[in-house]
């Protein structure tokens, strides 16, 4: 095209626009229905399923096996070991969602007899749904699920290929799902586990992970209590005990109580390691709230009254100081629906339309322009003064 | 339980920027408006997440069309306007550009520009400037059109340049200039905003782009996009529009050939005169129209007759030391190992090795991006849709994490520095990572490709036409403006003229 032509031209707009009227004219009159990015994405991130307990086994003397399989006989999603699984449960005719670790391995998730499992620990003291799923929970039982949550899995762009995994009780979960996904030869790292337990008697799935153990997965229980006839390490999880371990370039993965999370976060910075180095799974809500640093402590037993708007809906309920919005709406019957509920993923991400809060200081997973406009992570905010919320209809 | 009135003025699909413009606008005139959400948070992809304690920006690289406070360009200006009020950073560079035998960093200011260019070409600073005033003025003529639309002999007398050059692609006017090819190659970095190989590009678009982003910088929010989505959505709600997040609206109903409400996933029917789609038109006129048989045969065979645009593919790192000690300078690097936007664009149809990527390291636009210490570091390319039909579940991840590696392995190599030896968190976005969160057709981000059959100018006179249900209008990438997040802003902006529009044509036809 010369220049002189291009500027003498004043058609342009006319033939651009019959060129577009010519392409639609062209086209096929099918609908072509085909958004395959979609099915990808549905398929590793399919929302909440529907899930039937097909078996319940023991994992320890206080531990039990739940494995679930979908009611619509697909396959369950696809999922990095380590991550977990939210599960709503109905007692009393109110939805309660706790998250779990995954215990069984991705490719177990995909395989022919497709399941997914978790291994829970009956509690030792207010654990409402850890004991229920010990006690009362049975086959044939049907729950909703969501899966495929949360950070804490291998990244090989960004972790060492030899992992330290340190556990507790039972934050043995996700490594459970790692051993087993090297084992069967679909995760590429190498995996040393120190468990921690009391008792030889606590440790929760020995067989099945003592079983897996190869050149690739090392499974090495530490014991603290007092057990003549034990062989294996004893103490805490040290840090001469995890230096002892380690390789010159391993990533340290820790899940666990926490309790245990106080400690090793002393032990792990006597190793010297980079902080890319090190992670820690999210521990769950706090026990007792008083205790946590910045608390108004003699808020504690304050009981407020909390409107919950959802649209046009206004709900006024209870709500204690020392329970998160979360629990108390699911106390009233609310649904507010929770993934991590540690107050890091932000999936109960809630607006206070007015009153006080306070925010869990060791968990707060908020965006900076959510703090400023006061949206909060339900599951880790607690009221401090009679409040109005604005929560997502479901 | 009552959560919704029982009519609506208009019911806006998707709570994004260009539904919030929508919404924003339309409250401002005083209509009764109702947001259903998807996702818990408004946005779309203009938002951010929170990593191992840091948040990091999701997909935000510059804004276009803000402009300073005191020379607000068009969504700068709609945003102030609106009571929009956030706080804006502009970003100190244009771009650096790294390419085959350039390495500068250039900045905005048409002048200032036009000598960087010249510093690495000798000789071109008169005919860059003259491609940028060019640029300028076809980009005010743009502006003031899409306002006061005009006669075509108005259009000519008036907006001469406009007019001479709507029939052309990008490659044809630029050769006609006949630049070094250094000099072109500097103009050229920006292409990948709009995502059209030269020879398909209408220079109309490139005009807009250029004048915008040379002339007047770019800009991002302080507290990253999500503040910018987080303040429409707090203002929308100030203004009486009702948001609700995690509804995700499965059917626009639809009798006699007229919208009259949506239904939502968990079955709330919620009545409505007009509703705003942020859905691909693919979508809702495949699957969404409730009955289908409302669809016109036309509605199927002009989606079918535009090609959806590209999609993104993002590696965001989080890096255990600053950018200065990880050699990084500036905040936006477009890295191509050619130029030829055409070969690229052709390149962007496989699943790499790719040849051209855009890097933003926040930190240098932001200093509180990220705590000290670290920095946050992006690499983008920009596939088409198309690549990623083909990829299957059981393949993502590995494709995903391969992908990933050769963008990280390129840019160290660029650096100097194993990018890898430093990484604290990794985030890899992907478009089923966009079909995930917003639910866009084939997870693309980019609308429909802006080329010679589907130019802006013909897309503008043919509007009127592709309405094919009546109050149904839509806002996003998949209309006018295209994709961008400043366009966004103004494709909502242009649904919800639609819809005033049309009520105020009805009332003059009751009154009569």
């Amino acid at each position: 095209m010369k220049i002189k032509g291009f500027l003498k031209d004043v058609g342009g707009a006319s033939r651009v626009t019959k060129a577009r009227l010519a392409a639609f004219e062209k086209a096929s009159p099918l609908p072509e229905k085909t958004d395959p990015v979609a099915e990808v994405a549905h398929a590793w991130h399919p929302g909440p399923i529907e899930l039937r307990v097909a078996e319940i086994r023991t994992a320890s003397k206080t531990a039990k096996t739940v494995r679930f399989v979908r009611t619509d006989g697909e396959k369950l999603p696809f999922f990095y070991a380590g991550q977990f699984i939210s599960l709503g449960f109905m007692l009393d005719g109110k939805l309660i969602c706790r998250p779990y670790s995954i215990s069984s391995a991705p490719y177990e998730a995909r395989q022919d007899n497709s399941y997914v499992e978790i291994t829970v620990r009956r509690s030792k003291g207010d654990g409402l749904i850890a004991d229920y799923v010990n006690d009362e929970l049975k086959a044939g039982d049907v729950l909703v699920g969501t899966m495929g949550l949360g950070q804490f899995y291998y990244e090989p762009l960004r972790d060492a290929k030899h992992i330290v995994a340190l556990a507790g009780g039972v934050g043995i979960t996700p490594f459970a799902s790692m051993a087993k996904e090297i084992a069967h030869g679909t995760l590429d790292a190498d995996l040393t586990i120190l468990y921690g337990s009391v008792s030889s008697d606590d440790i929760v799935l020995k067989e099945e992970l003592d079983r897996i153990q190869s050149d690739r997965v090392q499974i090495v229980h530490v014991l603290s209590g007092d057990e003549p006839d034990w062989k294996g390490e004893r103490g805490f999880l040290s840090a001469d005990l995890i230096r002892k371990y380690s390789r010159e370039d391993s990533s340290y993965f820790i899940c666990g109580p926490q309790v245990m999370y106080r400690f090793l976060r002393g032990e792990i910075e006597k190793l010297n390691v980079p902080r890319r180095r090190v992670r820690f799974e999210v521990f769950g809500q706090a026990k007792d709230v008083s205790s946590l640093p910045g608390y108004p402590a003699e808020m504690k037993d304050r009981v407020f009254e909390m409107t919950v708007m959802r649209g046009l809906q206004k709900d006024v309920i209870p709500a204690r100081a020392d329970e998160s919005i979360v629990t108390a709406c699911e106390r009233a019957g609310i649904v507010l629906l929770t993934d991590c509920r540690s107050g890091e993923c932000g999936f109960c991400r809630t607006k206070v339309l007015s009153g006080s809060y306070f925010v869990s200081p060791e968990n707060d997973g908020r965006r900076a322009a959510d703090k400023d406009f006061n949206y909060v992570h339900a599951c880790a905010t607690y009221p401090l003064s009679d409040l109005t919320v604005k929560i997502p209809i479901e | 339980m009552k959560f919704y009135k029982d009519h609506y003025d208009v019911i806006v699909i998707g709570g994004a920027l260009a539904g919030l413009s929508s919404a924003l606008m339309l409250a401002d005139k005083g209509l009764d408006v109702l947001v259903l959400e998807r996702h818990n948070l408004p946005g779309g992809i203009a938002t951010s997440f929170v990593r191992g304690g840091i948040e990091i920006e999701a997909s935000l690289h510059e804004m276009m069309s803000i402009g300073e406070k005191d020379n607000r360009l068009k969504v700068g200006k709609f945003l102030d306007d609106m009571g929009v009020d956030i706080d804006w950073l502009k970003v100190p560079e244009a771009y650096h550009a790294s390419l085959p035998g350039i390495e500068i960093t250039m900045h905005p200011g048409f002048e200032t520009y036009a000598r960087e260019v010249d510093s690495v070409v000798p000789g071109s600073y008169d005919k860059v400037l003259k491609v940028l005033n060019l640029c300028h003025t076809v980009f005010d003529s743009v502006n003031e059109l899409s306002i006061h639309p005009m006669s075509k002999p108005m259009m000519l007398l008036k907006h001469e340049a406009f007019v001479k050059t709507a029939g052309y692609s990008t490659k044809e006017v630029l050769d006609s200039f006949d630049l070094p090819q250094k000099a072109r190659d500097l103009l050229s970095c920006y292409w990948i905003y709009v995502g059209t190989g030269f020879e398909e590009l209408p220079f109309t678009i490139f005009s807009v782009l250029m004048a915008d982003y040379v002339g007047y910088g770019s800009f991002i929010p302080h507290k990253l996009s999500h503040e910018m989505s987080l303040k429409m959505a707090e203002r929308a709600e100030e203004m009486g529009v009702q948001i609700e997040y995690r509804q995700h609206v499965e059917k626009i109903l639809v009798r006699d050939g007229k919208v009259y409400g949506v239904r939502t996933a968990r079955g709330d029917e919620i009545m409505s005169d007009y509703v705003i789609s942020a859905a691909y038109p693919n979508k809702v006129y495949t699957s969404m129209i409730e009955p289908l048989s409302e669809v016109p045969p036309q509605a199927i065979k002009m989606v079918n007759g535009r090609r959806v645009s590209l999609t993104a593919f993002s590696v965001i790192l989080i890096l255990d030391k600053e950018a200065e000690e990880l050699g990084i300078k500036d905040y936006s690097i477009f890295h191509g190992t050619t130029m030829d936007t055409d070969e690229i664009y052709r390149n962007f149809k496989g699943l790499g090795p790719y040849k051209y990527t855009t890097c933003i390291c926040h930190n240098l636009g932001n200093p509180d991006a990220t705590p000290p210490g670290t920095c946050s570091f992006s690499i983008t390319v920009l596939p088409q849709v198309d690549a990623w039909k083909e990829v299957k579940a059981e393949d993502y991840d590995r494709i995903k994490h391969e992908i990933a590696k050769q963008l990280i392995d390129e840019m160290s190599e660029y650096l100097g520095v194993d990018l890898l030896d430093h990484v604290l968190e990794i985030v890899i976005e992907t478009p089923v990572t966009v079909s995930h969160y917003t639910g866009m057709w084939n997870g693309s981000i980019y609308g429909y490709a802006h080329t010679m059959e589907d130019h802006i100018v013909a897309r503008l006179q043919t509007a009127e036409a592709e309405k094919f249900i009546e109050g149904l209008e839509f806002a996003g990438a998949h209309q006018i403006s295209g994709d961008g997040m400043g366009p966004a802003v103004t494709n909502g902006r242009k649904a919800a003229k639609n819809v005033l529009d049309d009520i105020r044509k009805k009332k003059e036809a009751a009154a009569k």
